[in-house]
């Protein structure tokens, strides 16, 4: 028995992981983000520029405009059969932001431009490497920003157009464990790092039907976030080390088109009431595939099923000017998940999400606005597998998210 | 002063609502009685891996796994009749290393472990510190519980001490007898497994009509007296448990790891100069380039020898050297001793097969559920998976069995204890929580 060294390491195969899931951030705008993410319809601010390009040339000046939010999400994992044993993520906060300048080019003038820099994507999740799932994720972190030029045209009163040129880059970091432990038994370790970028555009059109009356449509396209030549690093025990060479790999990730429809009332001289129907295209995220330049027996490409689905998502808010200086918005949301309960990763957790938000606009001088907001999202208590993994259990999402921010109209 | 108040319980109210609040499913014990849970086994019980018994092993033993379990639901302490050290009692373990071939080749494979001996104390005899709860013991067949003076026979005839270290009175205490003054109020009961093993690892040159020494087939008339007599004593006093079969021991990494079509040949040459010299001895066995079955003893065969047919199987200790550069295998015929033929496999499967109904018919008769651990361990050959790990019965590197090709790695009794518990929480109508797997070791590398 001594010299038996058939030592295939076939079946050990790295299966991949995927750097997102429904990872939209939906944080793009103060009063938008205070009323439950809606805000289509009526040109708000300048950052009308991510919500609806068509609004811009209706902005009554230039305005510089700066967001920034606190995101930490708590989520926890049930396993099925372990009786009280839980895990949650690690306490992480991401600083998703968004700076707009933009309006129409002088007063009543028909164009209007702006540049739009935000994150309307990201996702990060850290398991650790001690708990169950780490053969899956450790760690993952997705990151990415849109730098979006744009002009608007307002046709005639009532209808106004717009467009946006979407350059996308970004970064993935993905953490895993191998399962091949060293003579202490610690795991082996699989870092995947790298650059993506990608091209998009976001089109909208806004229809003041009347006086009290806004209409908005808006279409940001999907954009193919592309990992070129991203670094893999394992660390493996030494026998086997041969197996797992450092490599450079190549992936991409869809990020989904979002067509958003939307009206505003204003029902009183104080008080709007607006409401968004948003679909967001995740069906093209079939699978995630991961192409290995340097190939071996134990290392080879990978392709994980995602099997996402569109979804409509539902945002409604309101917005009370208290007084001169003081307005208030309040709304809510429903963000059906784009997962299948067969295919959810435990790096790309989602359920259904329920968001309640509410915020505060105050405007000291008459061009400056002082914004803060505060949105809570949680689920309910989702069954789910990762099936190809047998990785089954309930999770549950949390998170508390504040906001600050900042306008100057020229 | 109460604005204050009111805003700090409201920063509470908000703050806590950002936690998740989610629950697993309450552990409970349904109808079954934890408090005394006592193992029944052989060295598949004890904790055996890598070719002998070390303290890890036995604490990553199924029956310690399930006692951490049963303890979420009234379970008791659990007494192992633990091993001062890791070294490997009473040879050393076998860990991965680096291993030199006859023709100059380094590879990977099990080799002896050669860090400190820390087995001082090993043959005390420790039954002082008893009652043990895990009585599972290395070597012990069905038929021997009922044998008085077995700890004292196993040391003498089979060199090994590991029931009379533990056994009060080795000389004439009867293993069932021990398991008896256990007073278990919950059993697990995995026995059977040498009563055919022995003479399959042996390559069955034993008796296979059962013979009755080790390397026989045990008897059936004798084994299912043994078992009905260990299975009436552990429920005497009302007590509930589970039986678990017999695996089919063929679908072992011990049986399976060279394969039958080993003989590998490059060059026409080789396999014209092969069939030529058997054709000198007047055998009519044609070699082919590439793949050919090895070629074993068989005195019933013409020459003594034949090529290895399919479902035939060639032992895991077969030394290596002498198919590679020896010529076994190929210029002469590897010892029958470590081939079971298909004779042989036929007759482990038939007592596999008949021992397994004992036992289904003495849980029925008992009201005690089965663990079909020989169903459960052949879905392995597809492939079991786990939170993103897939155990395979490969050798090595299916994670599941250790490194002696027949005993579980830590993460292959895990499987096995969450299959147990399976069977507990259906039968007994308990919410036992089942094991995480990944907390324990598969095979470690150098």
């Amino acid at each position: 028995m001594k010299r038996i060294c058939i030592l295939s390491l076939a079946g050990m195969a790295l299966s991949a992981t995927t750097f997102g899931g429904s990872f939209q951030l939906n944080l793009q705008g103060m009063r938008q983000v205070a009323m439950g993410g809606s805000g289509v319809a009526m040109p708000w601010d300048a950052s009308t520029i991510f919500y609806n390009p068509g609004g811009l040339s209706r902005l009554s000046g230039m305005q510089a405009y700066g967001s920034v939010y606190l995101v930490s999400p708590t989520i926890r994992y049930v396993p099925d059969n372990e009786g009280g044993n839980y895990y949650e993520t690690k306490k992480h906060t991401s600083t998703p932001f968004a700076l707009y300048v933009g309006g129409p080019l002088k007063k009543d003038s028909r164009w209007g431009v702006g540049l739009g820099v935000y994150t309307p994507f990201g996702s990060s999740a850290k398991w650790g490497n001690e708990w169950t799932g780490r053969y899956i994720t450790e760690s993952i972190s997705l990151q990415s920003v849109f730098i979006q030029p744009t002009v608007s045209y307002r046709i005639h009163d009532i209808v106004s157009v717009g467009a946006g040129f979407i350059y996308s880059t970004g970064t993935v970091e993905i953490h895993k464990a191998i399962p091949l432990q060293n003579s202490n038994g610690d795991d082996g370790q699989a870092e995947l790092s790298g650059k993506a970028n990608g091209v998009g555009f976001n089109v909208g059109v806004q229809i003041k039907a009347s006086d009290n009356f806004n209409i908005g449509m808006s279409y940001r396209s999907a954009v193919k976030m592309k990992v070129k030549d991203g670094d893999a690093t394992f660390t493996v025990p030494q026998s086997v080390a041969s197996n797992f060479p450092n490599t450079s790999f190549s992936t991409q990730l869809p990020l989904p088109s979002i067509l958003t429809i939307g009206a505003a009332y204003q029902a009183t001289q104080a008080l709007t009431i607006q409401a968004d129907l948003v679909v967001a295209g995740w069906k093209k995220y079939d699978s995630l595939k991961f192409d290995f330049e340097n190939n071996t027996v134990a290392l080879q490409d990978t392709r994980d099923p995602r099997l996402y689905k569109n979804t409509v998502a539902l945002r409604l808010g309101a917005h009370y000017q208290i007084s001169k200086e003081v307005s208030a918005m309040i709304g809510g949301a429903f963000d059906p998940t784009p997962s299948d309960a067969k295919y959810l990763s435990p790096d790309a957790v989602d359920a259904d999400r329920v968001s309640l938000s509410c915020g505060i606009v105050i405007t000291p001088l008459e061009k400056l606005n002082i914004m803060a907001a505060l949105n809570y999202t949680t689920t309910a208590g989702h069954k789910a597998s990762y099936t190809p993994a047998n990785f089954n259990g309930t999770y549950q999402i949390k998170s508390l998210s504040p906001a600050i921010g900042v306008s100057y109209s020229f | 002063m109460k604005a204050t108040y009111y805003s700090i319980a409201a920063a509470l109210l908000l703050l806590s609502a950002c936690k998740p609040t989610i629950q697993g499913e309450a552990p409970t014990k349904g109808n079954a009685d934890f408090s005394n849970y006592v193992a029944i086994g052989n060295s598949l019980t004890a904790g055996y891996a890598d070719g002998t018994l070390y303290r890890s092993g036995q604490l990553n033993s199924y029956p310690n796994m399930l006692a951490q379990q049963f303890k979420l639901v009234g379970g008791g302490n659990f007494k192992q009749p633990l091993l001062p050290g890791n070294f490997g009692w009473p040879g050393a373990k076998r860990v991965l290393g680096s291993t030199l071939s006859c023709d100059g080749t380094t590879g990977l494979g099990p080799v002896l472990y050669n860090g400190p001996a820390d087995t001082a104390g090993s043959s005390t005899n420790i039954s002082a510190q008893g009652p043990f709860n895990n009585l599972g013991v290395p070597g012990i067949r069905c038929i021997d519980y009922t044998l008085a003076g077995y700890g004292a026979i196993a040391q003498v005839l089979g060199g090994v001490g590991y029931a009379a270290r533990m056994y009060p009175n080795p000389l004439t205490d009867k293993p069932v007898d021990i398991a008896a003054r256990s007073n278990a109020t919950f059993f697990t009961l995995w026995l059977g497994n040498n009563d055919v093993l022995g003479y399959a690892t042996g390559g069955g040159e034993g008796n296979g009509k059962g013979g009755g020494q080790p390397a026989d087939i045990s008897p059936l008339i004798t084994f299912e007296a043994s078992y009905r007599t260990v299975v009436d004593t552990m429920t005497a006093h009302g007590a509930k448990g589970v039986l678990i079969n017999i695996p089919d021991v063929t679908s072992i990494p011990f049986f399976t790891t060279i394969p039958a079509m080993g003989l590998v040949l490059a060059r026409q040459g080789q396999a014209d100069s092969l069939t030529a010299a058997y054709a000198m001895a007047g055998l009519n066995i044609k070699f082919n380039v590439g793949a050919n079955p090895f070629i074993i003893q068989d005195t019933s065969a013409p020459g003594g020898m034949r090529p290895i047919k399919n479902g035939e199987y060639i032992l895991l200790t077969t030394p290596q050297d002498s198919i590679k550069c020896r010529g076994w295998g190929s210029k002469k015929p590897i010892p029958k001793r470590y081939v079971l033929d298909a004779t042989e496999v036929s007759n482990v499967q038939t007592a596999t097969a008949n021992f397994n109904n004992v036992i289904a018919t003495v849980a029925k008769e008992k009201g005690l559920p089965v663990v079909n651990a020989n169903a459960y361990l052949k879905t392995l050959q597809s492939g079991i998976k786990f939170n993103g790990l897939t155990f395979t019965p490969a050798f090595v590197t299916g994670g599941a069995f250790s490194l002696d090709g027949v005993h579980l790695t830590p993460r292959g009794y895990a499987l096995m204890a969450n299959e147990i518990i399976r069977v507990i929480n259906s039968y007994y109508g308990a919410t036992i929580p089942s094991v995480d797997i990944t907390k324990y070791n598969g095979v470690l590398f150098p």
